[in-house]
């Protein structure tokens, strides 16, 4: 990838911290940017530094945010008995566009995955407990993912909910809407059998 | 090297590169390998990923070169042990016992069948605590760093089950007064070869002995997983 210009090779190579983004993508963006959109490319370059900057976490649910409580949080119209815990910002914004929740969150920022270094310290259960324990909230929403490290955070956060004397509840999982059971995979099938309910 | 029909455990996967994942597997013949499984993150792989979560008796086909061995077939032979509640926190202890303790391409035959029978008893809800200490004794014994338990290291003698005693790693048990720090009694170390469970007392002053054991094989290091197992301890006797 010889160019040249030391410049665009670093432009390259920074390209390429982005996820999905190889050697070839990197330079075919770089490319992109430095022959047609060089205007739009200082604007991201100028939004970038800021938000690196000035994006934290709220205090509150921990979700990025550059204002010490996030607009969610802040907001006095979201019903403050209901929690939702979250691995990641990604799942909230998915909570909030498919459903009509109005509680709050939690965002774990991540999952219990002792082999990745996360640890209940390292998801602030410590501040999510404190906040259970407050005694506003009645109901915590448990919407980790239904993989081995999400059920056993699941498990955790449940423990954690009792303690404080809240009811954990957890996302229904099983067969995906529209699919056939025999083309579901053998765990999602046996789960689905698991946690059958009553029709009434 | 071409491995087939390899049977093999997934004990933790990371995302790797643009679509790929970076597994840790325990596999029977060839001890633990790092597994590159190619293309199976995103929408359409969902349910090629779902046979590549930890717990599931699985039978691989890998082409190994090097360090890192591709991942050619997975097939899921047995229904997956349900680690459910505290069973799953303790599944993920295993895991990163496993990982922290062996190498790559270390065989351990005797550790994978140890590992498979600890999934089926934490699954079948047997003591966590219990079925936890065996497997670490077996793992122990498997790589190579077993346990003393039947002679006092000092004297050479058999141990007294109403005597206390200290273990020290790989030095063995050493008679102490009662009552001085981490002693157990000789009977627990005992119960623990064997293999019959001792009362609470006795697994709590296991346990205790084996974290040390474990630090001691880690170079001095602590296992994550230990301050997410508090939680499942702190509510058992
Ligand atoms: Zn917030």
């Amino acid at each position: 990838m010889s160019s040249g210009s030391p410049l665009l090779a670093d432009l390259i190579e920074a390209l390429r911290c982005l996820p999905g983004v190889g050697g070839k993508s990197a330079q075919r963006m770089a490319f992109h940017l430095l022959e047609r959109e060089r205007e739009r490319g200082l604007k991201l370059a100028a939004v970038m530094e800021q938000a690196m900057r000035r994006i934290g976490h709220c205090e509150r649910c921990r979700n990025f945010s550059e204002e010490p409580l996030c607009s969610l949080c802040a907001s006095s119209s979201r019903d403050r008995q209901v929690l939702c815990v979250v691995e990641s910002p990604t799942d909230l914004a998915a909570i909030e566009q498919a459903t009509g929740y109005r509680g709050q969150y939690f965002v774990l920022m991540g999952r219990l995955s002792p082999l990745d270094g996360l640890g209940p310290e390292e998801l602030g259960l410590a501040q999510l407990a404190q906040r259970l324990g407050e005694g506003e909230i009645e109901e915590l929403i448990i919407a980790t993912n239904p993989t081995v490290e999400g059920e056993a955070t699941a498990h955790y956060l449940a423990q954690l909910a009792r303690a404080g004397g809240v009811r954990p509840t957890r996302l229904a999982h099983g067969v995906p809407l529209g699919g056939e059971l025999e083309y579901v995979d053998r765990s999602t099938l046996a789960h689905a059998f698991g946690g059958r309910q009553l029709l009434d | 090297m071409r491995i087939e029909q390899q049977p093999a455990y997934v004990l933790h996967a990371r995302a790797y590169r643009e679509t790929s994942l970076l597994l840790e597997c325990l596999t029977r013949e060839h001890g633990r390998l790092g597994v590159v499984a190619r293309g199976v993150r995103g929408e359409r792989s969902r349910l090629r990923r779902a046979q590549l979560e930890p717990f599931q008796p699985l039978v691989l086909d890998l082409l190994l070169r090097g360090e890192l061995a591709t991942l050619t077939a997975v097939e899921v032979v047995d229904t997956p042990a349900r680690l459910s509640g505290d069973a799953g926190l303790a599944g993920l202890y295993l895991n990163e016992l496993v990982v922290r303790l062996t190498g790559r391409q270390d065989p351990h035959p005797l550790l994978f069948d140890a590992y498979a029978r600890t999934l089926a008893r934490l699954a079948a809800g047997e003591s966590l605590a219990w079925s936890l200490r065996r497997f670490e004794r077996d793992l122990l014994e498997a790589i190579g760093y077993g346990l003393q338990l039947q002679h006092d290291a000092d004297t050479g003698e058999a141990i007294e089950p109403a005597a206390c005693y200290r273990y020290v790693a790989e030095q063995g048990a050493m008679r102490c007064a009662a009552g001085s720090p981490r002693a157990l009694r000789g009977s627990d170390l005992l119960a623990l070869e064997q293999d019959e469970m001792p009362d609470s007392v006795g697994l709590k002053e296991l346990r205790d002995m084996m974290r040390e054991v474990i630090r001691f094989h880690l170079g001095g290091g602590e296992l994550r997983a230990w301050r997410v197992l508090a939680m499942a301890v702190s509510r058992r006797p």
